[in-house]
């Protein structure tokens, strides 16, 4: 029981990770129409930053300017490349994202250089036992940080003008365009919150044990995440991550137990073995919009 | 309104997803190239990649060229950390022995045909396509997955090759001219020093799939076997995020020693997040597995506590000549391992290439011929002279010492040798009539 229970804890924390990333993935697809791969540039770029600032300021001070830094990233990314490309098809926007992604990546590669980078965080692989429970407590400081943030993000939606007008610019575009909303904006504001969460995302993945120039590949299982929980779903974007993170879990712990036969490391593959099936009975996710097509 | 195609974006998604991780991304491509053919001293024959006129940066101006052509993993790949320091310590290295005169009436140039191979085999036979014309042979060739793609071009083309990696599959081929022993023997002697001096009984190899991976869990293998040892074999996938079954399956089995074959980060959370859970085992792991800056991290304390490095070779703040030399060639760099690679990687090109000019054959396949009768190396005191025999049958030409580094925070790379070169018992019988994965 103990150790479902610790394998649980740990696919929470994990799967935080992947719910800060999920959300920018569906922020901006919400706002745009367009899956941005350069999601994991700007995580990486959040980390990094924080990991320069954290010598200067201390480490929570740092996560906010990396936060602060990677939202200006993304804004700035969206003013200059994406902007032009209003009303070109959405498919066209998502590969120049992929380009954005690949040349961000580089530069910042030259700034980790060849060594592992350390974020300076409290926690390290510190442990505290919860109800019995040995769980680390980073994981902990994941979970509580995210759902911090998405209940900040969701009063936002809710609650304030802009909120409203993303959401309003997300349902149809030009009927929010002709209440006096500036879609521009719009569009703006959710690579700047994508690029935030971002930061804060990557930041919490290199808590323990640093940064390298792989971190990058961790932000591409918000993509099992956001289609398990439906592209355009911001709930379902939570509930995806920490699903495919406790899922990631659990298997990794038991499979080597009670399913031998599918080798080893299969907890790798099992987020889309989770996403195929996902896709074979709800396309469009669990909490999607159902598409109208007319004929 | 705004037409939903949230279903076809779910698709573009994932395929997406695929290209991304397929994807890879460079600047550094030097081009150029030496001419092909040339004159050279009169009774030296030469044919591709030598040239009677001067390099173009050359140190000797009166000297013909020597092009050698260097692929590398320089800006996108996995191992890029390791291979910028190992290609800048090749530089310093070649430009060394152009400053002492250059070899035979020749400059040697690597810097002309530099190419980056993302570390993948695909990309890695484009590039060599395009240099192979260019240059006599390769001063470095990154990745075994990667030369393995161009290892039949090699061999048929007689380009020799030094590579930068160190599998046994290597000790097979006549042109790659490999130093220090593989990972196979390193493991087996890491084996034989658990049990000789940590007293293990058990031993679990964690590693990577892989040649690399796989060629040290072979040898982990085989001296558990030797020494009659409990073994189990862990696989475990690259990521930081995805280590939770190699832990779980060390915290469950508890063995004395853990043989590691990884890279920095995922020993990072492996070492420390098995410590935090309590296991007091040892872990030795290999060069590839190690950074300096893991001291800086939170598994700091437990690699002090727990962690050796088995490696071919002294780290960089050894006192050999050849790693003094080594030192002053790169001048004012951020220690790193990957220059003492670099370097030592360099030596029996070099005294092929001296050989061939005293059989006053600078062809391709003089230069097989230079290789194949080298039957010591002069390493400066990095490798035992007999490290460098490329002439007898595997078996008997293959290098089996490896020695065991400790942690020393003092130390410029974080290590310091613990245990000297040496050949542990089941390296010393094994017979290697094979490649260990």
């Amino acid at each position: 029981m103990a150790e479902l229970l610790q394998s649980i804890s740990g696919g929470l924390g994990q799967g935080s990770i992947y719910a800060l990333l999920a959300l920018g993935f569906v922020i901006i697809y919400k706002a745009t129409r367009v899956i941005s791969f350069a999601q994991p540039a700007l995580m990486l770029a959040g980390a990094v930053l924080v990991s320069y600032l954290v010598g200067a300021v201390g480490f929570y001070a740092a996560v906010v300017l990396g936060v602060v830094g990677a939202a200006l990233l993304g804004l700035g990314i969206e003013r200059t490349v994406v902007r032009p490309m209003v009303g070109k098809p959405v498919f066209v926007v998502a590969i120049i994202t992929l380009g954005i992604d690949i040349a961000l990546r580089v530069v910042v590669n030259g700034f980790i250089g060849n060594d592992v980078r350390q974020v300076g965080d409290p926690w390290g692989f510190a442990r505290i036992s919860v109800l019995g429970v040995a769980v680390q407590e980073r994981h902990i400081a994941t979970f509580v940080t995210t759902a911090l943030v998405i209940t900040v993000l969701f009063a936002f939606f809710k609650y304030s003008r802009l909120g409203l007008a993303m959401r309003a610019a997300a349902f149809d575009q030009e009927t929010a365009l002709a209440q006096g909303m500036s879609v521009g904006t719009v569009f703006a504001l959710s690579w700047a919150i994508a690029g935030g969460l971002a930061a804060v995302a990557g930041t919490f993945v290199a808590t323990g044990a640093g940064l390298d120039q792989q971190l990058w590949i961790i932000a591409l299982k918000a993509l099992p995440a956001i289609i398990l929980g439906g592209l355009d779903s911001l709930g379902g974007a939570v509930v995806g991550g920490l699903t495919i993170g406790v899922v990631e879990s659990l298997v990794a712990t038991y499979q080597s137990d009670f399913a031998p036969w599918l080798g080893q490391n299969f907890a790798v593959v099992s987020p889309y073995v989770v996403m195929m099936l996902v896709l074979l009975v709800k396309p469009y996710g669990l909490f999607g919009t159902r598409e109208v097509e007319r004929v | 309104m705004v037409k939903r195609k949230s279903r076809q974006a779910a698709l573009v998604a994932g395929l997406s997803a695929l290209a991304l991780i397929a994807s890879a991304c460079g600047f550094r491509d030097d081009g150029g190239g030496g001419d092909d053919g040339g004159g050279g001293n009169g009774e030296i024959a030469t044919d591709v990649g030598v040239s009677a006129e001067a390099c173009p940066e050359a140190v000797n101006k009166d000297n013909g060229c020597i092009y050698l052509g260097v692929i590398s993993d320089l800006t996108a790949g996995p191992f890029a950390p390791l291979a910028v320091p190992i290609t800048d310590a090749q530089k310093a290295f070649w430009k060394l022995v152009n400053d002492d005169g250059g070899i035979g009436g020749y400059d040697v140039d690597i810097t002309s045909n530099i190419k980056d191979n993302k570390y993948n085999p695909e990309t890695h036979r484009q590039v060599y396509q395009e240099i192979k014309g260019n240059v006599l042979a390769l001063a470095q060739t990154l990745g075994s997955p990667t030369t393995a793609a161009i290892i039949k071009d090699l061999k048929s083309s007689n380009v020799v090759s030094a590579p930068a990696s160190w599998t046994s599959a290597w000790e097979f081929e006549d042109v790659i001219i490999e130093s220090g022993t593989n990972y196979c023997i390193e493991s087996m002697n890491s084996v034989d020093y658990a049990a000789d001096d940590l007293g293990a009984k058990s031993v679990m190899a964690v590693h990577f799939p892989g040649d690399y991976g796989d060629d040290g869990a072979g040898g982990a293998k085989i001296a558990a076997e030797a020494r009659d040892l409990t073994f189990d074999d862990v696989e475990t996938p690259p990521g930081q995020d995805n280590q939770s079954g190699a832990i779980q399956a060390i915290v469950g089995k508890k063995p004395d020693v853990v043989i590691l074959t990884t890279a920095p980060t995922e020993a990072a959370v492996i070492v420390g997040q098995t410590a935090a859970r309590g296991f007091k085992g040892k872990f030795i792991g290999t060069s590839p597995t190690w950074n300096p800056a893991l001291l800086k991290s939170p598994a700091a304390d437990a690699f002090k506590a727990l962690y050796f490095q088995s490696g071919p070779w002294a780290p960089f703040g050894a006192e050999t000549d050849g790693h003094k030399a080594m030192r002053d060639a790169v001048g004012k760099v951020t220690p790193n391992d990957g220059y003492t690679a670099g370097w030592a990687w360099s030596y029996p090109l070099k005294a092929a290439l001296e050989k061939a000019v005293e059989n006053g054959d600078l062809t391709r396949e003089g230069l097989v011929n230079a290789v194949k009768s080298l039957e010591t190396v002069d390493y400066a005191g990095m490798l035992p002279d007999e490290a460098g025999n490329f002439a007898g049958e595997p078996n008997d030409a293959v290098f089996r010492q490896s020695l065991i580094s400790k942690v020393d925070e003092d130390a410029p790379t974080g290590v310091s040798v613990e245990k000297d070169l040496f050949e542990g018992t089941t390296a010393k019988d094994y017979e290697l009539s094979k490649q260990c994965f």
